[in-house]
C-alpha cells in the first residue's frame, strides 16, 4: 500500500514545534512567584474519565492530565501530543500514527500503542457504556456501530498496535477531517492496569495515573479540585504553571464577585454584563468567538401549515433584526447570524447568502411582500403559532424581541411558552413544537458537525426538515477533500428553504487576570491547556 | 418514655416505604431522564446506558431492586450524573460539609437570640427593648440570598477580611459567612418568640409565687422562668434544625461549600433518581430522629407533655 505522508505542519519546521507545545516565556517577562492557576467552574465535573467524561469543563480538566495523539495550538490546529505524525493511505481509510518514544504515564509506565487500543476499544464497549460512545460512530472507527449494538466484541474495533509506537486505525468510510478528532478527550489512552486495580475509582487522586502534564493530587466534590504538574509528563521541562486549581462556584455574580477579589484568575462574565466590565478591566475583559450557534426551529413535519411554505418561513428570518439581538439585548460580542454555520469554523467560508447582504430595511419589506405572497399577514390570513424555549433569562429576552419583531413588522401573533430544560427536550425531540429554540455546539472544528444536523437521518434534527439535495452534498463532502463549495451550497439551500432561523452565532466572555498569559484566545473551540499557560509577577 | 421512644422508631419503617414508593413513582412522571440530552444518545448507546444503570427494567422491578441494595448493603446506587460516584459517596462527602455550618448557624442562632429575647422582655418597652424588636425585625424581612451578598461585599471585597466562599476543609473563616447569612432570620425569630413566651411567663402566678418567696430575681429567671419560656422556641428551632442540617441550596451554591443542598435540586434537573431518592431518605430520618428527639426534650421541659407519653 503506497502511503502518502501527512506530516503535520508543526512537524516541519522543528522551531515551531517547539514554540507551541509548551508554555512560551519571552525573555522580557518575569515570572511570578507562585505559578498556580485557579478557575472557576459552574458544576461539578461528570467524570475524569476520559472514555466517560462530558462536558466542556470535564473535557478542560481530562485534557490537562491525559495527552491523546495530538493537542491543538493556540489556532486550534493540530500539534504532537502523544503522536508525532500519521500516514493516510490512498484511500484515505487507514491512518497510521507514530507515537513518540519518550511518553510515560506517571507512574512511571511508558505510554504504548496499546494503551490507545485498550481506551478505544473501552470507550465502545456496551459493559463501559459510555454515554460518549456516538463519538467513536461519529469517527467512523470500523465497526464501533456493530459493537455498540452488541453485535460484535469490542476487540473487532479498527484499531490495532503492530508494535509500541505505531497505532494504525482502519475507517469504515473515508473522513477527511480524521485526524481532528484525535485531541478529543474520548480518544485519550487509559491506563488498564488501574483501571482493573480500582475498578469504577480508578479516577480518586490515590488511584489515578494519567500521562498528561499534571496529575490529579486533590478532589472534592463540589467544592475544588487541584492538579499538579507530573513530573513524569515528556515535555514537563517546558510546563510553568505549577498547580491548578478548580473552584466550584453555581452563582455567576458570585463568580465575578470572586475574581474581583483576587480568588479565581477566571471566571465567565454574567450574562449583560460585557460592555461595562470591558470598560472597567479593557485588558481582562474578552469576547470570545466560539463555535455554538442559536437558532430557531420549524417544526416543518407536524407543525402549522404556514410552516410548509418556505416563503413563510424566509419572511419570518428576514424580520428579525439579528444586530438588535447580538448588540442590544445580549452585548457580549455575539455575532449576528445568517449561515447555519459559524464564520469561525475551520476550512468554512461563510458564502454569500443573498438576505445576508440586504439591509434590513430591504430585509423587512422582503419578509412583509414574502408573506403577503404566501396568503398570509395584510389582506391575508393572521399567521399564529407557539414558540418554545426552555426556562431561561435570557432565552426569554431573546424570545420577546423577536416575537415583537414579527408583531410590528408582519403582524404575527407569538404565544410563548417555556419548560424546563429535560421537558423541553422531550416535548422537542417529539415534534410537540411548532417553532422552538435550538442550540448547537460543535464537537470538532469543521463545518459537518452543524450541517450534518440537517440532514434526514440525524437524530437531532428536530425539525425533521428533509432535502434529498442536502443529505448527498453531505454525504458527498464526507469524502471530498475540498468541502468548501458543498458546504457553500448546503448553506445557500437552507437560506432558500429556511428550515431554521440562524439568530447569532455564540461567543465566550470571559475575565482572565492579566498576569495569566498563553492563553488561547484565537482558539475557537477554546481548547486551551494548563501547561500551555505562565504566570506573571505584577 | 422508652416504650414512647421504641413506638416511635418502629413507625420509621413503614413510613420510609410508603416515601420511598411514593418519590420513586413521583420522580419517575416527570418527563425526560438522566440521559437525555441535548444531543440525544443513539439508540444502541442509549440502550446499553440504561441496562448499565438497570434503567431497562420495569419500574416495580427497578423500586425492589433499590430497595433490596439498601437493605442488604446499604447502597443507595450510582449517581447518574457523576459517573465516577455512587450516591453514597457524594452524601459522605457533602453531609458533614453541610453538618458542619448548619450546627455552627444553630449556635449563632441559639446563642444570640435567646439573649437577645430575654434581655428584651426584662427591659421590656425600654431602649433594649426597642433596638432588640427592631433588629429583630430588619433581620428577619432580610432573606439570606440579599444579605449573603451584601455580607460578601463588605467582608471580601471592601474589607478583606473572609473569604468570598468555598469550604477549604472547613477552616472557620470559611464558616463564618454561611453560618451567619443561613441563621440571621431564625435567629431573629428566636429572639421574638423568646421575648414573647418570656414576659409571658414572667408574669404568671408560678413566678409570682417565687418574688412572694422572695427569692432573688436570678434564680427566678434561671430556675424558674427559663425552661417554660424556651418552649416555643424549642418547638420553633426543630424543624428550624433539620433545614439548617440538611443544607439550604442558596447557601451552597452562593458560598460554593459543597454541602448537598445543591444536590437535591441538581438531582431534580439532572433526573439523578438515584440521588434524589437517597437524599431524600437522608433528610427524612433526620427530620424523624430531630423530630423524636424534639419530643423527648419537651417531656423533659414540660412535665404535663411528660406524664401523657
Amino acid at each position: 500500500m503506497k502511503h502518502r505522508s501527512l506530516l503535520i505542519p508543526a512537524l516541519l519546521s522543528g522551531t515551531l514545534l517547539s514554540s507551541v507545545q509548551a508554555a512560551t516565556v519571552p525573555d522580557s517577562a518575569t515570572l511570578a512567584d507562585d505559578q498556580t492557576f485557579t478557575y472557576r467552574v459552574m458544576d461539578e465535573f461528570s467524570s475524569f474519565d476520559p472514555q466517560v467524561v462530558e462536558g466542556v469543563v470535564g473535557a478542560e480538566v481530562v485534557r490537562d492530565m491525559f495527552e491523546g495523539l495530538y493537542n491543538q495550538d493556540a489556532e486550534g490546529k493540530n500539534v504532537p501530543g502523544v503522536a508525532l505524525s500519521h500516514t493516510v493511505s490512498d484511500d484515505n481509510m487507514t491512518y497510521t500514527f507514530t507515537l513518540r518514544d519518550n511518553a510515560k504515564w506517571s507512574d512511571g509506565k511508558p505510554v504504548t500503542a496499546g494503551d490507545f487500543v485498550y481506551a478505544w476499544q473501552r470507550a465502545v464497549d456496551p459493559e463501559l457504556a459510555s454515554p460518549y460512545a456516538w463519538y467513536m460512530e461519529l469517527m467512523s472507527i470500523e465497526n464501533a456501530s456493530a459493537i455498540i449494538a452488541g453485535d460484535k466484541p469490542n476487540t473487532d474495533l479498527g484499531v490495532s498496535a503492530p508494535d509500541d509506537h505505531t497505532l494504525v486505525v482502519q475507517l469504515s468510510q473515508p473522513l477527511p477531517y480524521f485526524d481532528k478528532m484525535v485531541s478529543h478527550a474520548t480518544t485519550f489512552p487509559a491506563p488498564k492496569w488501574a483501571i482493573d486495580a480500582h475498578g469504577k475509582e480508578w479516577t480518586r487522586p490515590e488511584n489515578i495515573v494519567s500521562n498528561g502534564a499534571y496529575v490529579l493530587t486533590e478532589h472534592v466534590l463540589k467544592e475544588r479540585s487541584v492538579r499538579k504538574r507530573n513530573p513524569m509528563y515528556w515535555d514537563n521541562d517546558n510546563t510553568v504553571i505549577e498547580k491548578v486549581v478548580t473552584l466550584n462556584i453555581g452563582d455567576e455574580a458570585q463568580g465575578l464577585t470572586r475574581y474581583r477579589a483576587g480568588e479565581v484568575d477566571k471566571t465567565e462574565i454574567p450574562a449583560g454584563q460585557y460592555p461595562t466590565l470591558k470598560d472597567e478591566f479593557p485588558d481582562e475583559a474578552y469576547a470570545l468567538p466560539r463555535l455554538c450557534n442559536y437558532y430557531f426551529t420549524f417544526n416543518v413535519a407536524s407543525g402549522p401549515e404556514a410552516f410548509k411554505d418556505a416563503r413563510v418561513r424566509q419572511a419570518l428570518s428576514y424580520a428579525i433584526d439579528r444586530s438588535v439581538i447580538t448588540d442590544a439585548v445580549l452585548q457580549g460580542g455575539q455575532f449576528p447570524a445568517f449561515t447555519f454555520t459559524p464564520g469561525a469554523t475551520a476550512n468554512f467560508e461563510v458564502p454569500e447568502v443573498e438576505y445576508a447582504t440586504m439591509t434590513q430595511a430591504e430585509r423587512d419589506a422582503k419578509a412583509k411582500e414574502l408573506l403577503t405572497e404566501a396568503g398570509y399577514g395584510e389582506g391575508g390570513e393572521t399567521l399564529s403559532f407557539n414558540y418554545l424555549y426552555n426556562t431561561s433569562e435570557t432565552h426569554q429576552q431573546v424570545a420577546i424581541v423577536a416575537t415583537q419583531m414579527w408583531k410590528q413588522k408582519l403582524g404575527v401573533d407569538v404565544t410563548l411558552e417555556n419548560q424546563e430544560w429535560k421537558v423541553f427536550l422531550e416535548t422537542r425531540g417529539n415534534q410537540n413544537f411548532d417553532m422552538a429554540r435550538g442550540a448547537w455546539c460543535g464537537d470538532y472544528n469543521e463545518a459537518s458537525t452543524f450541517l450534518d444536523l440537517l440532514t434526514t437521518p440525524s437524530g437531532y434534527n428536530d425539525g425533521k426538515y428533509s432535502n434529498a439535495k442536502v443529505d448527498s452534498l453531505m454525504t458527498e463532502a464526507k469524502s471530498s477533500q475540498d468541502t468548501t463549495p458543498l458546504y457553500a451550497e448546503v448553506e445557500k439551500i437552507l437560506a432558500d428553504e429556511m428550515p431554521v432561523v440562524p439568530i447569532y452565532h455564540y461567543s465566550t466572555n470571559i475575565m482572565l487576570d492579566s498576569a495569566i498569559q498563553g492563553w488561547p484566545i484565537n482558539n475557537v473551540e477554546q481548547t486551551w491547556y494548563s501547561k500551555d499557560l505562565y504566570k506573571v509577577a505584577q | 418514655m422508652l416504650n414512647y421512644t421504641l413506638r416511635r422508631l418502629l413507625t420509621v419503617v413503614p413510613t420510609l416505604l410508603v416515601l420511598i414508593v411514593f418519590s420513586f413513582y413521583l420522580m419517575r412522571l416527570a418527563p425526560g431522564g438522566p440521559f437525555t440530552s441535548e444531543r440525544p444518545l443513539p439508540p444502541a448507546v442509549m440502550a446499553n446506558v440504561l441496562e448499565r444503570y438497570g434503567l431497562d427494567e420495569p419500574l416495580h422491578v427497578q423500586l425492589f431492586t433499590y430497595i433490596k441494595n439498601i437493605v442488604l448493603h446499604f447502597d443507595f446506587g450510582p449517581s447518574f450524573s457523576q459517573k465516577d460516584r455512587d450516591v453514597n459517596d457524594v452524601i459522605a462527602q457533602g453531609f458533614p460539609v453541610t453538618l458542619t455550618y448548619g450546627f455552627w448557624s444553630a449556635v449563632f442562632v441559639l446563642a444570640c437570640g435567646i439573649p437577645l429575647g430575654i434581655i428584651a422582655a426584662l427591659r421590656h418597652n425600654s431602649f433594649w427593648d426597642y433596638s432588640m424588636t427592631g433588629l429583630a425585625i430588619f433581620s428577619q424581612i432580610f432573606p439570606n440570598f440579599v444579605l449573603a451578598p451584601i455580607m460578601v461585599l463588605l467582608f471580601t471585597l471592601s474589607w478583606g477580611l473572609l473569604p468570598g466562599g468555598g469550604w477549604n476543609g472547613g477552616q472557620w473563616e470559611y464558616i463564618i459567612m454561611p453560618a451567619v447569612a443561613l441563621g440571621t432570620s431564625y435567629m431573629a425569630g428566636v429572639a421574638r418568640l423568646t421575648r414573647g413566651s418570656f414576659l409571658e411567663v414572667m408574669s404568671s402566678p408560678f413566678i409570682r409565687t417565687a418574688r412572694a418567696k422572695g427569692l432573688p430575681e436570678r434564680t427566678i429567671i434561671i430556675r424558674h422562668a427559663l425552661k417554660p419560656a424556651l418552649l416555643p422556641t424549642l418547638t420553633y428551632m426543630g424543624p428550624v434544625f433539620v433545614y439548617m442540617i440538611t443544607g439550604s441550596v442558596f447557601i451552597d451554591v452562593f458560598f460554593s461549600t459543597g454541602g448537598i443542598g445543591q444536590d437535591f435540586i441538581d438531582g431534580a434537573y439532572s433526573r439523578d433518581y438515584s440521588m434524589l431518592l437517597g437524599l431524600t431518605i437522608l433528610y427524612s430520618l433526620l427530620t424523624f430522629t430531630l423530630n423524636l428527639l424534639l419530643d423527648l426534650a419537651y417531656a423533659w421541659i414540660d412535665p404535663k407533655v411528660r406524664s401523657k407519653l
